[in-house]
């Protein structure tokens, strides 16, 4: 058992989206995580499993049409979810907690020089500061990452497309925020670009300029490089949280065994695994099914899979899955295929 | 600074060119209308004539004078040199006034029409679309149909429903003039009183179509801004909603600047109809009496007047988005 400081806490986070038509769709569903200091989590999943409305309902920050509905989050120990939104603002969002978009390629205003929007963003947290400390503050961290201090005073036209990623993440931790989360960073960059996105993470982590990561993907072999820990989420749910390797190569939840099947990962003993596919497509949130979300799907499901509630379980060490099934009934089906 | 450099003069270039061909056009098209302006003037002068050879030394002498005698290739030499030290020459249809008399007691009425009239429509329109894309709702459910039904109107069809109204039926304010026929033109209450109300109407004909066109088109560029990716990074950085409300409009705002220049630039044009109308003594009205008495030099001298505002202003927005939109100035510098 890890006795480092927790740094994040979630319990019981339920947030909506309100459409249009006033509906209500449930994307992130009573869902609780800790991260300790020092630490990184990284959070999987299929397209539309709410991942990414994990990450901005982590912020304690909402807008249309996303809506807070019930549930905590508490950073270092202070819950910000009650906290009315203009002190969110001022003093948790890029000081406690920053974020950084899944387009981060297109997260900076394309009038503003680099600078101008830093100077934005360090007054709204620290008033008085003047343009001349600002951008002292800025080249050093700029070059401290790597990126030359010209970036600052240039418009995002003229960054490449990695550039401008690495630019907006060194943005997101200006303020040594407590908190990092990371929301499909890398995916739409080529390999040369992702490793040094991936590099300046690690150096992140590192060098304490954020106290924890959560990093959201769909790449898994790239959440094993980089976090410490893997939660896979699905229908809105956490399906299964384990140590990264463990998530990896021995997941417990068949989504998870699903999802891991279908990747590539260049390690000794998957060599002869055939790459699988899951059938079919997440359930439509507007009406989740009872029972388990992900039965409709699943090879062994069972007829009492459709009715009951299914809780997440804990076994060993914080490792958590949503199943009907123990642990061993679940991995002699996986042994019997 | 060197691809800024480049830029301008490559834009400045464009415009030389542009401009010499639309010179060349605005002699050639007037000249090509069949008919001889000559002949009707003769034929007024000489009314009551019945030498014919007086006639035809009437004709010659005002065909010496507007210079129509002479092969169309040297006219226009002969127009460039004059074009060139400012003189536009006799009208026909209004001789023996100047065409410089004729344009310089018009353009002033068409300028204080249309100025403030785009320039009004032009704001009230993009407040509307900003508040309508920001404040959503009821305030944008009810905006929208009345500006696309508003701005879909044709100009005539505006001014003549304003004049109905506010001028046959509620008799607000008179329905053709610049002023009172019975008045001269002078600094004194009753001038100015005459004059403004008789501005209201062709002023709010124009104002009104421009409300509607501006803040559809505001509207939709703002939502577009305002789902932007950076606003949220923004947000998320804690930055005030004041503040990226204002990182939004800039940047929504860039399309409308060059709507507002074009259509300053476009503003001679633009007051045809509304002149024609409200019989308004402006540059409009006096294109349109110089089509209607084929009289070339006035065309050319009001088209060329036209040439070169459209061209002034589209320069000016290319120059003017070269320094606001770093975005052009990098996909044009190279």
């Amino acid at each position: 058992m890890d006795m480092g400081k927790t740094i994040l806490e979630v319990n019981e986070l339920t947030t909506r989206y309100i459409t249009r038509f006033g509906e209500s769709v449930y994307a992130v569903d009573h869902v609780s995580l800790k991260v300790e200091e020092g630490k990184s989590l990284g959070i999987a999943g299929e397209s539309g499993c709410g991942k990414s409305t994990l990450a901005l309902s982590l912020m304690g920050y909402y807008f249309p049409p996303l809506h807070y509905m019930s549930g905590a989050i508490l950073i270092d120990g202070r819950n910000i979810s009650g906290m009315n939104p203009d002190d969110v603002r001022k003093l948790i969002l890029g000081k406690e907690i920053a974020y950084i978009p899944q387009a981060a390629m297109n997260a900076l205003n394309p009038t503003q020089k680099v600078i101008r929007f830093i100077e934005d963003v360090i007054q709204v947290h620290d008033y008085g500061a003047t343009k001349r400390d600002i951008y002292e503050r800025a080249r050093a961290l700029f070059e401290k990452l790597g990126l030359p201090a010209s970036v600052l005073e240039k418009y995002p036209v003229e960054l490449s497309g990695g550039m401008k990623q690495r630019t907006v993440i060194a943005i997101s931790v200006l303020l040594s925020p407590k908190v990092l989360i990371a929301d499909e960073p890398s995916s739409a960059l080529d390999v040369t670009s992702q490793k040094m996105v991936i590099k300046m993470f690690r150096q992140l982590m590192n060098d304490g300029l954020i106290g924890s990561l959560i990093f959201i993907t769909h790449e898994l072999p790239l959440l094993y490089n980089v976090t410490d820990d893997i939660m896979v989420m699905y229908a809105g749910q956490i399906v299964e949280r384990a140590n990264a390797k463990a998530a990896v190569f021995d997941p417990l939840h068949p989504y998870s065994k699903g999802l891991m099947g279908s990747i590539i990962v260049p390690e000794e003993g998957l060599r002869n695994v055939k790459l699988a596919a899951i059938p079919g497509v997440p359930p439509n949130l507007k009406n989740p099914p009872s029972g388990c979300r992900f039965a409709e799907r699943c090879k062994y499901v069972t007829p009492e899979c459709r009715v009951t509630t299914v809780n997440l379980r804990e076994i060993e060490d914080g490792r958590t899955y949503r199943c009907i099934f123990s642990e061993n009934e679940l991995r002699e089906a996986y042994q019997n295929g | 600074m060197k691809g800024y450099q480049k830029y301008f003069l490559n834009k400045l270039s464009w415009f030389l060119i542009t401009f010499v061909f639309a010179f060349l056009l605005n002699f050639i098209l007037p000249r090509l209308m069949p008919g001889d302006p000559v002949a009707a003037i003769v034929s007024r002068v000489a009314q009551g004539m019945s030498n014919t050879s007086g006639v035809q030394a009437i004709y010659e002498q005002y065909a010496r004078l507007f210079g129509t005698n002479r092969p169309i290739h040297e006219q226009f030499f002969i127009y460039i040199g004059n074009v060139a030290r400012g003189d536009f020459g006799f009208s026909i249809s209004q001789y023996p006034r100047t065409v410089f008399d004729v344009i310089r007691s018009s353009i002033m009425w068409t300028i204080a029409l249309q100025f403030p009239a785009i320039i009004v429509g032009w704001l009230i329109g993009n407040t509307l679309g900003a508040l309508a894309a920001y404040l959503k709702g009821g305030f944008d459910k009810i905006l929208m149909p009345v500006s696309i039904f508003v701005s879909n109107f044709p100009a005539f069809g505006m001014a003549v429903i304003l004049m109905v109204i506010f001028g046959v039926a509620l008799e607000w304010f008179p329905t053709s003039g610049g002023y009172g026929f019975d008045l001269i033109p002078e600094f004194s209450w009753k001038f100015i009183r005459s004059v403004i109300s008789h501005y209201q109407l062709p002023f709010w004909s124009i104002v009104l179509i421009a409300i509607g066109g501006q803040a559809i088109g505001m509207r939709s560029m703002a939502i577009y801004e305002l789902n932007a990716d950076y606003v949220k990074y923004a947000r998320f950085m804690g930055i005030k909603d004041r503040k990226i409300i204002g990182y939004v409009f800039r940047n929504a705002m860039l399309p409308q600047i060059t709507g507002l220049a074009l259509s300053i630039g476009t503003m001679v044009g633009g007051a045809l109809v509304a002149e024609i109308v409200f019989s308004y003594p402006g540059l409009g009205y006096t294109i349109l009496n110089g089509v209607m008495g084929q009289d070339y030099p006035l065309i050319s001298a009001t088209t060329l007047i036209i040439t070169i505002m459209v061209l002034s202003a589209n320069f000016l927005i290319e120059i003017l988005y070269g320094i606001i939109d770093p975005r052009i100035k990098a996909a044009q510098a190279d």
